[in-house]
Protein backbone atom coordinates (compact mmCIF):
# COMPACT_ATOMS: atom_id res chain seq x y z
CA UNK A 1 0.00 0.00 0.00
CA UNK A 2 1.83 3.07 -1.18
CA UNK A 3 1.56 6.33 0.69
CA UNK A 4 -0.01 8.92 -1.52
CA UNK A 5 1.38 11.85 0.43
CA UNK A 6 4.99 10.83 0.35
CA UNK A 7 6.20 14.35 -0.38
CA UNK A 8 5.19 15.62 3.04
CA UNK A 9 6.75 12.93 5.19
CA UNK A 10 6.83 13.95 8.80
CA UNK A 11 9.88 12.79 10.72
CA UNK A 12 9.21 10.57 13.70
CA UNK A 13 9.74 11.92 17.15
CA UNK A 14 12.76 10.39 18.87
CA UNK A 15 11.70 7.92 21.50
CA UNK A 16 13.44 5.56 23.82
CA UNK A 17 13.08 2.07 22.44
CA UNK A 18 11.39 0.24 25.26
CA UNK A 19 9.54 -2.37 23.30
CA UNK A 20 10.35 -5.34 25.45
CA UNK A 21 8.02 -5.77 28.37
CA UNK A 22 9.47 -7.91 31.18
CA UNK A 23 9.62 -11.53 30.03
CA UNK A 24 9.41 -10.75 26.32
CA UNK A 25 12.00 -10.71 23.57
CA UNK A 26 10.84 -7.40 22.17
CA UNK A 27 10.73 -8.14 18.46
CA UNK A 28 7.07 -9.15 18.39
CA UNK A 29 3.92 -8.89 20.46
CA UNK A 30 0.67 -10.77 20.62
CA UNK A 31 -2.44 -8.71 19.99
CA UNK A 32 -4.78 -8.56 22.95
CA UNK A 33 -7.79 -8.30 20.66
CA UNK A 34 -7.35 -11.06 18.09
CA UNK A 35 -4.26 -12.93 19.46
CA UNK A 36 -2.34 -12.36 16.25
CA UNK A 37 1.44 -12.53 16.58
CA UNK A 38 2.66 -9.19 15.26
CA UNK A 39 6.30 -8.48 14.42
CA UNK A 40 7.60 -5.09 15.55
CA UNK A 41 9.03 -4.20 12.14
CA UNK A 42 6.33 -2.43 10.17
CA UNK A 43 6.35 -0.60 6.85
CA UNK A 44 5.73 3.09 7.24
CA UNK A 45 6.39 3.40 10.95
CA UNK A 46 9.26 2.72 13.30
CA UNK A 47 6.99 2.35 16.30
CA UNK A 48 4.26 -0.16 15.78
CA UNK A 49 1.76 0.21 18.58
CA UNK A 50 -1.37 -1.47 17.32
CA UNK A 51 -2.35 -4.72 15.67
CA UNK A 52 -2.47 -4.40 11.86
CA UNK A 53 -5.39 -6.81 11.68
CA UNK A 54 -7.89 -5.66 14.31
CA UNK A 55 -6.24 -2.27 15.15
CA UNK A 56 -6.34 -2.94 18.91
CA UNK A 57 -3.59 -1.63 21.10
CA UNK A 58 -2.44 -2.06 24.68
CA UNK A 59 -2.36 0.73 27.25
CA UNK A 60 1.30 0.74 28.29
CA UNK A 61 2.40 4.36 27.88
CA UNK A 62 1.44 7.13 30.20
CA UNK A 63 2.05 10.66 29.00
CA UNK A 64 5.03 10.33 26.71
CA UNK A 65 4.92 7.77 23.85
CA UNK A 66 7.28 4.91 24.64
CA UNK A 67 7.65 5.60 28.35
CA UNK A 68 5.91 2.31 29.33
CA UNK A 69 4.92 3.99 32.60
CA UNK A 70 1.26 3.12 32.72
CA UNK A 71 0.17 0.39 35.08
CA UNK A 72 -3.16 -0.01 33.32
CA UNK A 73 -2.33 -2.64 30.64
CA UNK A 74 -5.89 -2.36 29.40
CA UNK A 75 -6.99 -3.10 25.88
CA UNK A 76 -7.29 -0.04 23.66
CA UNK A 77 -9.85 -0.19 20.89
CA UNK A 78 -9.85 2.04 17.81
CA UNK A 79 -12.43 4.75 18.34
CA UNK A 80 -12.08 7.20 15.50
CA UNK A 81 -9.89 8.62 12.79
CA UNK A 82 -8.26 12.00 12.60
CA UNK A 83 -6.36 13.56 9.71
CA UNK A 84 -3.24 15.67 9.99
CA UNK A 85 -2.66 18.74 7.87
CA UNK A 86 -0.54 16.71 5.45
CA UNK A 87 -3.30 14.15 4.95
CA UNK A 88 -1.87 11.47 7.20
CA UNK A 89 -4.39 9.40 9.11
CA UNK A 90 -4.23 9.03 12.87
CA UNK A 91 -6.09 6.36 14.77
CA UNK A 92 -7.68 7.49 18.02
CA UNK A 93 -7.45 4.67 20.55
CA UNK A 94 -9.62 4.49 23.61
CA UNK A 95 -8.63 2.39 26.63
CA UNK A 96 -11.49 0.07 27.56
CA UNK A 97 -10.26 -0.17 31.14
CA UNK A 98 -9.55 3.41 32.17
CA UNK A 99 -10.93 5.53 29.31
CA UNK A 100 -7.64 7.13 28.34
CA UNK A 101 -7.28 8.32 24.74
CA UNK A 102 -4.24 8.25 22.47
CA UNK A 103 -3.56 9.14 18.86
CA UNK A 104 -1.35 6.88 16.76
CA UNK A 105 -0.21 7.01 13.15
CA UNK A 106 -1.49 4.23 10.95
CA UNK A 107 1.06 1.81 9.55
CA UNK A 108 1.49 0.77 5.94
CA UNK A 109 0.14 -2.74 6.51
CA UNK A 110 -2.89 -1.82 8.61
CA UNK A 111 -6.12 -3.52 7.64
CA UNK A 112 -7.63 -1.15 5.09
CA UNK A 113 -11.12 -2.55 5.51
CA UNK A 114 -11.04 -2.03 9.26
CA UNK A 115 -9.72 1.50 8.79
CA UNK A 116 -12.44 2.31 6.30
CA UNK A 117 -15.15 0.94 8.58
CA UNK A 118 -14.04 3.40 11.25
CA UNK A 119 -13.86 6.21 8.70
CA UNK A 120 -17.43 5.74 7.44
CA UNK A 121 -18.94 5.06 10.87
CA UNK A 122 -20.04 8.69 11.46
CA UNK A 123 -21.76 8.73 8.08
CA UNK A 124 -23.42 5.35 8.35
CA UNK A 125 -26.10 6.14 10.89
CA UNK A 126 -29.40 7.20 9.39
CA UNK A 127 -30.07 10.36 11.34
CA UNK A 128 -31.61 13.19 9.39
CA UNK A 129 -28.95 15.90 9.84
CA UNK A 130 -26.33 13.73 8.17
CA UNK A 131 -28.45 13.40 5.03
CA UNK A 132 -29.24 17.09 5.05
CA UNK A 133 -25.59 18.05 5.28
CA UNK A 134 -24.56 15.64 2.54
CA UNK A 135 -26.86 17.40 0.12
CA UNK A 136 -24.97 20.66 0.61
CA UNK B 1 -12.81 31.14 32.63
CA UNK B 2 -15.04 33.23 34.85
CA UNK B 3 -17.92 30.86 35.00
CA UNK B 4 -19.00 31.07 38.61
CA UNK B 5 -21.16 34.15 38.60
CA UNK B 6 -22.60 34.28 35.12
CA UNK B 7 -22.99 30.65 34.04
CA UNK B 8 -21.31 31.55 30.78
CA UNK B 9 -17.82 31.26 29.38
CA UNK B 10 -16.00 33.02 26.59
CA UNK B 11 -14.61 30.88 23.80
CA UNK B 12 -10.81 31.09 23.76
CA UNK B 13 -10.75 31.01 19.97
CA UNK B 14 -13.69 32.95 18.58
CA UNK B 15 -14.65 34.95 21.66
CA UNK B 16 -18.28 33.88 21.62
CA UNK B 17 -20.04 34.07 24.98
CA UNK B 18 -21.51 30.62 25.56
CA UNK B 19 -23.94 29.47 28.23
CA UNK B 20 -22.65 26.60 30.31
CA UNK B 21 -25.70 24.41 29.85
CA UNK B 22 -26.70 23.29 26.39
CA UNK B 23 -30.24 23.12 24.99
CA UNK B 24 -30.65 19.58 26.32
CA UNK B 25 -29.57 20.63 29.81
CA UNK B 26 -26.18 18.94 29.58
CA UNK B 27 -23.15 20.91 30.69
CA UNK B 28 -21.09 21.88 27.68
CA UNK B 29 -17.37 22.23 27.47
CA UNK B 30 -16.76 23.46 23.94
CA UNK B 31 -17.89 26.40 21.88
CA UNK B 32 -20.89 25.47 19.70
CA UNK B 33 -19.71 27.78 16.94
CA UNK B 34 -16.09 26.80 16.39
CA UNK B 35 -16.07 23.64 18.58
CA UNK B 36 -12.85 24.68 20.30
CA UNK B 37 -12.40 23.94 23.98
CA UNK B 38 -10.02 24.82 26.79
CA UNK B 39 -7.73 22.45 28.63
CA UNK B 40 -8.94 22.73 32.21
CA UNK B 41 -8.87 19.14 33.54
CA UNK B 42 -5.86 16.84 33.60
CA UNK B 43 -6.99 13.43 32.43
CA UNK B 44 -3.81 11.54 33.15
CA UNK B 45 -3.32 12.68 36.74
CA UNK B 46 -6.90 13.70 37.42
CA UNK B 47 -8.00 17.02 38.88
CA UNK B 48 -7.61 20.49 37.39
CA UNK B 49 -4.92 21.22 34.84
CA UNK B 50 -2.73 24.32 34.84
CA UNK B 51 -2.31 24.22 31.07
CA UNK B 52 -5.41 26.29 30.15
CA UNK B 53 -4.53 26.21 26.48
CA UNK B 54 -6.86 25.99 23.54
CA UNK B 55 -8.02 22.55 22.45
CA UNK B 56 -8.82 22.02 18.78
CA UNK B 57 -11.34 19.44 17.56
CA UNK B 58 -9.50 16.77 15.57
CA UNK B 59 -11.87 13.84 15.14
CA UNK B 60 -15.37 12.46 15.41
CA UNK B 61 -15.96 9.21 17.24
CA UNK B 62 -19.19 7.25 17.22
CA UNK B 63 -20.25 5.34 20.30
CA UNK B 64 -22.22 2.10 20.21
CA UNK B 65 -25.29 4.15 21.01
CA UNK B 66 -24.61 6.03 17.72
CA UNK B 67 -23.96 9.22 19.66
CA UNK B 68 -21.21 11.40 18.28
CA UNK B 69 -18.25 12.47 20.38
CA UNK B 70 -15.76 15.21 19.52
CA UNK B 71 -12.12 14.38 20.16
CA UNK B 72 -10.17 17.45 21.25
CA UNK B 73 -6.41 17.82 21.28
CA UNK B 74 -4.63 20.45 23.35
CA UNK B 75 -2.50 22.71 21.16
CA UNK B 76 0.14 23.05 23.85
CA UNK B 77 0.54 19.68 25.56
CA UNK B 78 -1.18 17.33 23.07
CA UNK B 79 -3.56 15.87 25.61
CA UNK B 80 -6.69 14.26 24.16
CA UNK B 81 -10.24 14.45 25.49
CA UNK B 82 -13.55 13.26 24.16
CA UNK B 83 -16.77 15.15 24.71
CA UNK B 84 -20.35 14.50 23.65
CA UNK B 85 -21.79 16.57 20.84
CA UNK B 86 -24.38 19.15 21.80
CA UNK B 87 -27.49 19.55 19.59
CA UNK B 88 -26.63 23.13 18.68
CA UNK B 89 -23.02 22.44 17.71
CA UNK B 90 -21.93 23.69 14.33
CA UNK B 91 -22.96 20.87 12.01
CA UNK B 92 -20.83 22.14 9.16
CA UNK B 93 -17.64 21.71 11.19
CA UNK B 94 -18.82 18.37 12.55
CA UNK B 95 -19.55 17.09 9.08
CA UNK B 96 -16.26 18.41 7.74
CA UNK B 97 -14.38 16.46 10.37
CA UNK B 98 -16.43 13.33 9.69
CA UNK B 99 -15.75 13.27 5.95
CA UNK B 100 -12.16 14.45 6.20
CA UNK B 101 -10.59 10.94 6.31
CA UNK B 102 -12.53 9.92 3.22
CA UNK B 103 -11.45 13.02 1.35
CA UNK B 104 -7.75 12.23 1.84
CA UNK B 105 -7.47 8.43 1.87
CA UNK B 106 -3.97 6.93 2.19
CA UNK B 107 -4.99 4.09 -0.11
CA UNK B 108 -7.25 4.03 -3.19
CA UNK B 109 -10.89 3.67 -2.26
CA UNK B 110 -11.92 2.23 -5.62
CA UNK B 111 -11.16 -1.33 -4.57
CA UNK B 112 -13.85 -1.08 -1.90
CA UNK B 113 -16.55 -0.50 -4.48
CA UNK B 114 -17.11 -4.23 -4.81
CA UNK B 115 -16.94 -5.04 -1.09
Amino acid sequence: MARRHARSVRPQRRKERAHALPGERGDAFRCVGCRLDVPMAAPGTAHRNHCPHCLSSLHVDRRVPGDRASGCRGRMAALGLSVRQNGEWLLIHHCLTCGELSANRIAGDDNALALLRIAVRPLSDSRVPVRAMLTL
Amino acid sequence: MSTLRTNTFTCVRCGLTVTLSGPDGARRNHCPSCLHSQHVTDHVEGGPSDCLSRMTPIAIAVLRTSDWMVIHRCTRCDELTSNPVSPDDNHLILMRMAVRPLAQPPFPLEVFGEV
